[in-house]
């Protein structure tokens, strides 16, 4: 049978691979169903912005910024079960980590910027899951972490009014504006034209380690955390280490998220960091799939597509179209896009082979 | 020394509006574990629907009786489409009510307009006592008051009466009430309705103090989870002591500190969940 191109399904398949998944991860996928669509997109992306308005290309930029977003929180919605709500705390202390670095002390090595802004993500993540994992399992039991849930709200909007309030550093409610071009080294220079390119590049690379992150040794037993958490610990396993460190590496990758933003954009604003931010992130998971890897990725094209047609003919309402999304995924299509996509690619390679 | 009372009283007000806030989305997620994010933008829902009333008909109780009734009918909708197939799926629940709050406040945008509106305080309670040199509002003391009688009732219907044992039962164990032959998913469907009334009463009770304006819902919606989790679910008393810990803390704290004025109730909520995850007064599990 067909490996789906998003590592294997999970859901009511997941029991049966069980003991023999590391084998099966090793076995030669199907060209057709795995590879071949994968170097198609990839094709595609890469020469897109030969035959589409600059306009256009900023647009799959954006695209590309929220997927990593999106990928980043279904590492530990999707894998490991924790529904985070704030995941754009991470994603805010990215972007503004850079923007600090850049206007505020000077430092004009992006490569510097982005180390100095995953450590900086890292330690806030590190910080704000103690008390996050404190209460995870309070309440319901550990299936349902609803204080959780309102935990991580909390934790964005603190970390968003934190940023109003230290205005000397960030700029207060206006933010921080004029954040230049990012400056690589090595003699590559970086304008609107070609960020497209870097940010594809990013988002290959980041794709893929998460790809192997949830896919390794470590990547099963967060997914058996999430069916079993009592189980993992009988056999011994340290599940509150694995839920914390998993959290701070989707952290690491909102934050990487951020800092392409940061630059993407130009500015920072404390929305960034708030519920609104949040809410995208969440948005794309669940409207992507959390049982698919790729899902994120398909959600922020559907996402920023919806949103640039409704800047366009009703700009007022949008956030009721964005509500609506909302609605529509949960009632609608609760299994996400990812899995829809997967079910009909499944069925045209069976019907061609 | 009367500057401490009054800014005491001030507390004590607005803990009681944070109650009258918070209790509607306790009761639903406490009782039946279902998470109502869209709570903050229903209770501006309210608050509007009650100027609106005060604009055509200028009779406060009028409006705060058909607030309640429109948000119950609203409410009652959202739990019949939605929320009656979400049941136990918290994520799902908390994703589509963020939905339905983003939806509202743009409905509310739509009619209304985005000019903040402060609400008319009734004739007959207006005016102020005096304490000391200083003044405090009749209205802030007829809020405390109707505070203290729906915190009277809602505790004499969760301790005394048949429904509240109903709930109280479903809350420990729902498969075992419901096979007693108790008609849990009707009681419950009422809670759900008597909540959302809550947050229309509370909506226009609220607004001669704290105005309404569309974007307020996502605000008003973080004081409600930082009373809730404070206080801890599962009794009403629970969220009365959160509302009065995160009121009076941030009143002194605005009066005293003004410089962390923004983070006082967020710090209080971070200790909270550190030294007693489930709250002051929370359940261990429910």
């Amino acid at each position: 049978m067909a490996e789906p191109a998003g590592g294997p399904p999970r859901g009511e398949d997941r029991s049966v691979e069980g003991a023999g998944s590391a084998a099966a991860r090793r076995a030669p996928r199907p060209f057709i169903a795995v590879t071949l669509p994968i170097l198609v997109i990839g094709v595609i992306v890469l020469v897109l912005p030969l035959f589409i308005p600059t306009f256009v290309s900023s647009l799959v930029t954006k695209m590309m910024i929220y997927a990593l977003f999106g990928l980043s929180l279904n590492i530990i919605w999707g894998y490991a079960g924790i529904p985070s709500f704030g995941h754009a705390a991470f994603f805010g202390v990215g972007g503004y980590a850079t923007a600090i670095l850049i206007l505020k002390a000077g430092i004009e090595s992006f490569w510097l910027n982005l180390l100095l802004a995953i450590i900086a993500t890292a330690v806030i993540a590190a910080i704000l899951g103690v008390p996050a994992f404190r209460v995870f399992g309070v309440g319901a039991g550990a299936s349902n972490p609803i204080y959780f849930l309102l935990a991580t709200i909390a934790f964005g909007e603190l970390l968003s009014r934190g940023a109003i309030a230290l205005r000397p550093v960030t700029g207060g409610s206006t933010g921080l504006a004029g954040i230049p071009e990012p400056n690589l080294g090595f003699g590559i220079q970086i304008d609107s034209g070609n960020y497209y390119y870097m940010v594809f590049a990013f988002l290959i690379i980041c794709a893929y380690i998460m790809y192997r992150i949830v896919n390794s040794h470590y990547g099963y037993a967060l997914r058996g955390i999430h069916d079993n958490e009592r189980r993992m610990q009988a056999l011994g396993y340290n599940t509150w280490l694995y839920k914390y460190t998993s959290w701070i590496i989707a952290a690491v990758f909102g934050g990487v998220a951020g800092v392409l933003f940061a630059y993407f954009g130009a500015t920072m604003v404390p929305n960034s960091l708030a519920m609104i931010t949040s809410d995208i992130a969440f948005l794309l998971v669940i409207m992507g799939s959390t049982t698919v890897f790729f899902g994120p990725i398909v959600a922020s094209v559907v996402y920023v597509g919806i949103e640039y047609i409704a800047s366009l003919y009703l700009p007022a309402r949008w956030p009721l179209i964005f509500g609506a999304m909302f609605v529509v995924t949960i009632m609608v299509i609760p299994q996400g896009l990812g899995v829809e996509i997967l079910k009909l690619w499944r069925r045209l390679i069976r019907g061609t082979s | 020394m009367s500057q401490a009372l009054v800014t005491g009283l001030n507390g004590l007000s607005y803990a009681f509006i944070l109650f009258l806030l918070a209790a509607g989305f306790s009761l639903t997620f406490g009782v039946m574990g279902v998470l109502n994010l869209a709570h903050g933008a229903l209770y501006m829902f309210g608050a509007y629907v009650g100027l609106q009333v005060i604009a055509v008909v200028d009779a406060f109780w009028l409006a705060a009786i058909i607030a309640a009734i429109c948000l119950a009918v609203i409410g009652f909708g959202l739990y019949f489409f939605f929320l009656r197939h979400l049941y136990n799926k918290i994520p799902e629940q908390a994703v589509l009510t963020i939905g339905i709050s983003y939806i509202v406040a743009n409905v509310v945008l739509w009619i209304w307009g985005p000019r903040a509106q402060i609400g008319m305080t009734p004739e007959w309670l207006q005016g102020t006592i005096s304490i000391g040199d200083l003044s405090f509002p009749i209205y802030r003391l007829f809020i405390m008051g109707v505070g203290l009688v729906i915190l009277g009732l809602l505790w004499w219907m969760q301790d005394k009466t048949r429904a509240g044992a109903i709930i109280r039962a479903g809350m420990d164990n729902k498969e075992m009430t419901v096979s007693l032959g108790i008609n849990y998913g009707l009681v419950s469907t009422l809670v759900f309705l008597l909540g959302m009334a809550l947050a229309g009463l509370a909506g226009v009770l609220g607004t001669p103090v704290i105005g309404a304006y569309p974007s307020m819902g996502d605000n008003l919606l973080l004081l409600t989870l930082i009373v809730v989790v404070v206080g801890g679910t599962g009794y009403i008393q629970g969220t009365m002591l959160g509302a009065l810990v995160i009121g009076l803390m941030d009143t002194f704290g605005k009066a005293y500190i003004p410089e962390a004025a923004l983070f006082f109730s967020y710090i209080i909520f971070l200790i909270v969940l550190l030294v007693r995850p489930s709250g002051l007064m929370g359940r261990k599990v429910f």
